[in-house]
């Protein structure tokens, strides 16, 4: 079922401060619960190798309206009154934000379920792609994801 | 061999558009075909692998949905967000 309530979404290209964006979304200041994550770029790759960059890739088109609709069911079927979704996409430095999603609602339950539900439906259903970088320069895409 | 009634476009992504060597192509459409059918074709293999999914017109499908002229085809590596 699809939700008619704000969602806010943007793939961004540069770094991007998570509290900066959360500042300048109204939502979180005029419900009385939010749910937020931030993910990082981890400094170790996957074989534990220390990384140098990401690459991320995406599917112009379909990654923002997958955002749109992903967002958008996970809200409808949580009840919550606003979300925010902010990815990178490009090359990513360790420690840089890679994600940040935001849930708003009238209660602490749906907001944190939502928040999680939605950053587990980004992670297997909204189509990106990790390239890790070691500092040696050995490129390696990632498939699937890191353990919840 | 079958007929071509057109074409489509087929898009590569990520470790799938790096094995192949391109990113997009023009294919011309058999009367019949599917996304397993053009992975066929294109000589990718006999099965689509695990995790690899199909968008057809950027929306997910399955890889038996019969393609039509000017359709973009899109194969998609196990996704990695977030």
């Amino acid at each position: 079922m699809a939700s008619s309530i704000p969602i806010d979404v943007a793939l961004c290209s540069n770094a991007f401060e998570p509290l900066a964006e959360l500042q300048q979304w109204p939502h979180h200041q005029s419900n009385a619960a939010t749910g937020i994550f931030i993910g990082r770029m981890r400094s170790q790759g996957s074989s534990a190798e220390e990384l140098e960059a990401m690459q991320l890739e995406h599917y112009p088109g379909m990654t923002e309206r997958q955002l749109q609709h992903l967002a958008s069911d996970a809200a409808a079927s949580h009840g919550v009154r606003a979300v925010l979704i902010r990815h990178r996409i490009g090359r990513v430095t360790p420690n840089q934000a890679l994600v940040l999603v935001a849930v708003s609602a009238d209660r602490r339950g749906p907001a944190q379920r939502c928040c999680q539900a939605l950053l587990e439906a980004i992670k297997h259903d909204a189509p990106f792609w990790k390239q890790e970088i070691s500092r040696s320069g050995e490129r390696r895409w990632i498939e699937g994801n890191t353990p919840l | 061999m079958q007929q071509s009634s057109g074409s489509i476009t087929v898009r590569l992504f990520a470790a799938l558009r790096e094995q192949a060597g391109w990113d997009q192509r023009s294919w011309p459409l058999t009367s019949g075909a599917d996304a397993l059918s053009v992975w066929q074709a294109l000589g990718f293999g006999d099965a689509i692998p695990d995790g690899t999914r199909i968008a057809i017109n950027q929306e997910f499908e399955s890889p038996r949905q019969q393609l039509q002229q000017g359709d973009e085809l899109a194969f998609l590596p196990p996704i990695s967000g977030g």
